[in-house]
């Protein structure tokens, strides 16, 4: 690296590569920052001062030319994005926050508790409904599709034109994801446990920013901190209200969900699970017409397993574990299989409308593909008295006959997963079943990942309930008649749970939402270790599938624990310097134009010591957020007006609440030019005691400090309390341990 | 019998007596009124048995084809003429009910057993739906299916040594209207055992023996289709990879600290 005192870059234009030499001032009055490398012990630049452009001592090498222009790599799976900001979890404990805990009373707090209560119930309450509204419009729409397709099928069976009903089917089904695609690719939806935590985030807000209405509740609770609790309350009511397993919704929302835990947040969140499974239940059964029966807890109902026929014995369990094996080698093939159409995805099918069109192909081809093996299948079942199947589809089979792989085809995934769970044996012929699985297991690969909002968990659970079924099925032809212990539907529970655990590899969760949604302890031995084997062979080849699609969206994303072999990085290693620093009476031209500077998108400012005019670092005294100046520049509260807003009443807090949590931007708020000779002071609202950390502390230690408070910016000071860089989440993420020790990832912009 | 006969049966077949249950239940006459039956149940339950045999030996002649409804509502209605006399609260002459002395006297309750299997036939072959309440007489619905399948049948006997084709041709009709007729039954839940097992020998017969069932003809066309529609993902997907400008990521090199040692790569670390 060469020794460059002070180079221009101009790298908020995207298109030019950094253009060197380019020394001309800006507009009268208004300065750019420039930024330097820092020599070892140099200064940071200091904002207010025009800096000439020095390139005498400019030695280039080769890899600093490089540098200089931006290098642009296809999209791989080894970069961070910078588009993703942190939350900001540390309270700013500023002179109107003190103020704000004197003024409040000891009531006032008891009801702040009492309010969170409320809020979490409120949160159970509506994601309980929008499941209940989901489920219902889900059937009839499923119904209507299935209806239509088996009335042209039948007519057309008889007087000709199946390909008519082909076509039928490729167009309805194309149109139905359409809809749902648009919504997807334009705006941005999510399944059950997004929409959870979706209506958590805006219910505890108090208010609807896209509705434009303020209810004027809850005000306390608009912060980083308020909201994440309730975002993982929501994401919990969200799986309790899927599956109807409130212990298991709890338990994500802990394993995947929340980075912060404490004992009153466990139990508040038991609450919200409840009450979002209660309400769902409820409202399910007024729609059925059963009020009070109470006999649907979740939107996936896998059946009772009764006692009777529930029993495994010891001899079974080696059979179980090889089943685990299998699903976590077929979970991995699922993985890598989706990881490269991803990245085909990522780096070709980037505009809206290929991502629709490319979604309603998917689902033309589902139906046809579906199409031609029903068409082709020539196995026919008797119906059974119960009527069991919905739609029965005769096709080609005898009177009185229904082909059977229309069935596994006609119905919503969850019903078949229910059928193969508690069919009686010889229900289903092992030809069909495995033409099926085969199919489904690429058809699921396929979409996933599409510009639709559909999740994996359904999916592979009917890909593992059907080989394991086979499975079931094979057992029990190849040990001697009369063995009733191979019970094809046991094995399908546990193939279920096998290629489910080999997909996602979670494991606690998991494992507790299917005990509880098969509503069976007995089970709990077997796919506990059914799914621990297969998180241990799937992870021998590749990560879970939710990791590597966090990988690839380049998400900055903080383990547990930092990576194991890296004390020997030092903080000074991983912080950004020179930091942009505010002095305590800064003038408000040049906040204005730091928060303008469009290229580097900071946050927190460092507030300092005023400094002297050499580039010397100086003592760190407070730090502010982009956020909070953009509230005072709003309400232009500068040090010339004090004495005229005497009578206008003094800033608070609740100002700062009003506008999270979108502040607005910069450009919308409007300075004169006399306003920007004024000059503002920070002290009163700037964080007087930020988080700092020396510089030569290792990068595990800031790590944990970090993670472990929920920061957004660490200080890194030297040992007189001088700024000397800045740690945010982008600097900690870069570093993960990969196949071959130790590796950096880098920044790209997305 | 109270649990005191009981007992006593059990002392007297302990203490060798014969195995002769005449004599046992004659020598029990010895004893006390109150054990003993009056004759008039003895007599109902006597009628009861033959009125069982009758019904038994209809049901199992009509087995296969199943006809159980049609052959044996009669007894039916006699046997459950009969229980309904043993099982009323009446008191009959001589002022005793017979209820409880043969309805309930042991544990093992006999009678009832039988009764009870009795009806569980009839409510499993759901002959409620083919006989009239008053258990005479057919509904006029069955009568109505009956010569629906008669017509069919006749049908098929005609055309039988005819030319397959032939046959599926003529009879359609026929065995379409009795095939509606069938589900429009079935909706209304108006099926009885009988009914059906004739219905799916008809079908059976229909569709396997006389082969009469709709054959897959539309293959090509079907394939055609598929195939089309299989392209058109492989057409998208690579006029995307040559068309579409590949997306590339621009990395951004923040400022970094030069640390106290030399600034070497993370891999030259290690190497």
């Amino acid at each position: 690296m060469a020794n460059i005192t002070k180079k221009v870059s101009w790298s908020s234009r995207h298109d030019e590569p950094g253009a060197t030499g380019e020394g001309t001032p800006l507009l009268n009055g208004s300065e750019q920052p420039r930024y330097s490398r820092q020599l070892s012990g140099g200064g940071i630049f200091q904002i207010g001062r025009l800096s000439t452009v020095d390139l005498d001592e400019e030695v280039a090498s080769d890899q600093d030319h490089l540098r200089s222009r931006p290098k642009e790599i296809p999209h791989n799976e080894k970069l961070l994005s910078l588009k993703f900001e942190s939350l900001d979890y540390d309270n700013s404990e500023n002179q109107l926050f003190l103020e704000e805990e004197r003024r409040m009373s000891y009531i006032g707090f008891r009801c702040l508790e009492i309010s969170r209560w409320v809020v979490c119930g409120l949160i159970g309450f509506l994601t309980g409904l929008i499941a209940c509204f989901i489920d219902i419009v889900v059937e009839q729409l499923a119904g209507m599709k299935y209806q239509v397709v088996k009335q042209n099928i039948e007519k057309f069976t008889e007087v000709g034109g199946l390909s008519i009903s082909l076509i039928l089917w490729a167009v309805l089904n194309s149109a139905f994801v359409m809809v749902g695609s648009i919504i997807v690719a334009c705006f941005e939806e999510g399944p059950m446990i997004h929409s959870g935590a979706v209506v958590a985030a805006g219910v505890s807000q108090g208010r609807s920013t896209s509705l434009k209405r303020d209810f004027k509740i809850f005000e306390y609770f608009r912060r980083d901190t308020e909201k994440r609790d309730f975002v993982s309350a929501g994401a919990a009511a969200g799986v309790s209200a899927a599956f109807g397993a409130p212990v298991g919704g709890v338990l994500f929302s802990l394993e995947e969900g929340a980075s912060f835990w404490n004992q009153m947040l466990t139990w508040r969140i038991f609450f919200a699970s409840m009450i979002s499974t209660f309400t769902l239940n409820f409202f399910l059964s007024i729609y059925n017409d059963k009020p009070g029966d109470l006999s649907s807890p979740g939107l996936i109902n896998f059946g009772r397993f009764e006692s009777d026929s529930v029993e495994y014995n010891l001899y079974e369990i080696p059979l179980f574990i090889a089943m685990g094996a299998i699903g976590g080698l077929l979970g991995a093939l699922f993985n890598v299989l989706n990881y490269w159409l991803t990245i085909f995805r990522i780096r070709y099918i980037h505009r809206p409308c290929l991502q629709v069109m490319e979604a309603m192909l998917v689902a033309a081809v589902t139906a046809t593909v579906s199409f031609a093996m029903i068409y082709f299948s020539n196995d026919c079942q008797p119906l059974g008295p119960d009527h069991s199947e919905e739609y029965p589809l005769q096709l080609f089979c005898a009177d009185g006959e229904y082909n059977s792989m229309a069935t596994a085809f006609f119905n919503t995934p969850e019903r078949s997963v229910r059928s193969l769970f508690h069919n009686q044996p010889g229900t289903y012929n092992p030809l069909t079943l495995g033409m099926f699985t085969l199919t489904y297991f690429f058809l699921a690969c396929w979409t996933y990942g599409l510009a639709v909002s559909a999740g994996v968990f359904i999916p592979s659970l009917l890909i593992g309930a059907a080989w394991g079924r086979l499975f079931g099925i094979l057992l029990a032809s190849i040990t001697s008649s009369g063995s009733i212990w191979a019970d094809p539907g046991k094995y399908a529970l546990i193939g279920a749970a096998a290629q489910l655990g080999g997909i996602v590899r979670m494991t606690l969760s998991l494992t507790v939402i299917m005990v509880e949604a098969t509503g069976n302890v007995t089970y709990g031995l077997p796919i506990m270790l059914v799914l621990m084997t297969a998180k241990i062979v799937g992870d021998y080849f590749v990560e879970g599938l939710y990791d590597i699609h966090i990988k690839l969206q380049s998400v900055p994303f903080l383990h547990w624990e930092p990576p194991a072999t890296s004390h020997w990085l030092t903080a000074r290693e991983v912080m950004s310097s020179p930091v942009t620093c505010f002095n305590r009476i800064e003038k408000v031209g040049t906040i204005v134009d730091v928060l303008s500077y469009t290229s580097t998108n900071h946050n927190g400012f460092p507030v300092v010591m005023h400094h002297a005019a050499s580039d010397e670092p100086a003592k760190l005294c407070g730090l502010i957020l982009r956020s909070q100046l953009i509230v005072l520049l709003k309400h232009k509260v500068f040090v010339e007006l004090a004495r005229s807003r005497l009578t206008q009443r003094k800033l608070q807090l609740k100002d700062f609440r009003d506008a999270y949590p979108r502040f607005p931007p910069i450009q919308s708020i409007h300075v004169s030019q006399d306003e920007r000779e004024c000059m503002m002071d920070l002290t009163e609202f700037m964080n007087p005691t930020p988080y700092t950390v020396p510089q030569e502390t290792s990068l595990p230690r800031v790590f944990k400090l970090f993670r472990a408070l929920g920061l957004r910016h660490l200080v890194v000071v030297d040992d007189a309390n001088r700024v000397v860089g800045l740690v945010t989440r982008k600097d900690l993420a870069r570093y993960h341990l990969g196949k071959h020790g130790l590796e950096e990832l880098q920044l790209a912009q997305t | 019998m109270s649990r005191y006969g009981m007992f006593l049966v059990a002392l007297l077949v302990k203490l060798g007596a014969p195995a002769d249950s005449s004599l046992a239940l004659n020598s029990l006459s010895a004893f006390p009124e109150d054990l003993e039956i009056s004759d008039y149940c003895v007599d109902l339950l006597r009628v009861f048995g033959q009125r069982y045999v009758a019904y038994v030996n209809c049901l199992v002649s009509s087995a296969r084809p199943v006809k159980v409804c049609h052959n044996c509502f009669s007894s039916y209605g006699s046997i459950v003429e009969i229980y309904a006399n043993i099982s009323s609260d009446q008191v009959g002459p001589g002022n005793v009910s017979c209820r409880d002395s043969l309805l309930r006297s042991d544990r093992l309750m006999l009678v009832y057993l039988l009764q009870s299997n009795l009806k569980g036939i009839w409510s499993e072959s759901d002959c409620q739906n083919c006989v009239n309440k008053g258990l005479h007489s057919l509904t006029n619905d069955t009568l109505y299916f009956m010569t629906a399948l008669n017509q069919s049948l006749s049908c098929f006997q005609k055309y039988q040594q005819a030319n397959q084709s032939e046959l599926c041709n003529e009879c359609k009709n026929t065995y379409k209207s009795l095939n509606d007729l069938y589900s429009g039954m079935e909706k209304n839940n108006t099926l009885c055992i009988d009914i059906e097992d004739a219905m799916n020998v008809t079908r059976r017969l229909w569709s396997k023996n006389f082969n009469c069932s709709f054959p897959r003809e539309e293959t090509v066309p079907v394939i055609a289709v598929s195939s089309f529609m299989l392209f058109l993902p492989i057409i998208f997907y690579l006029s995307s990879f040559l068309h579409s400008e590949q997306k590339k990521r621009k990395l951004i090199h923040p400022k970094r600290a030069k640390s106290n040692t030399s600034l070497m790569n993370i891999q030259d670390k290690f190497s």
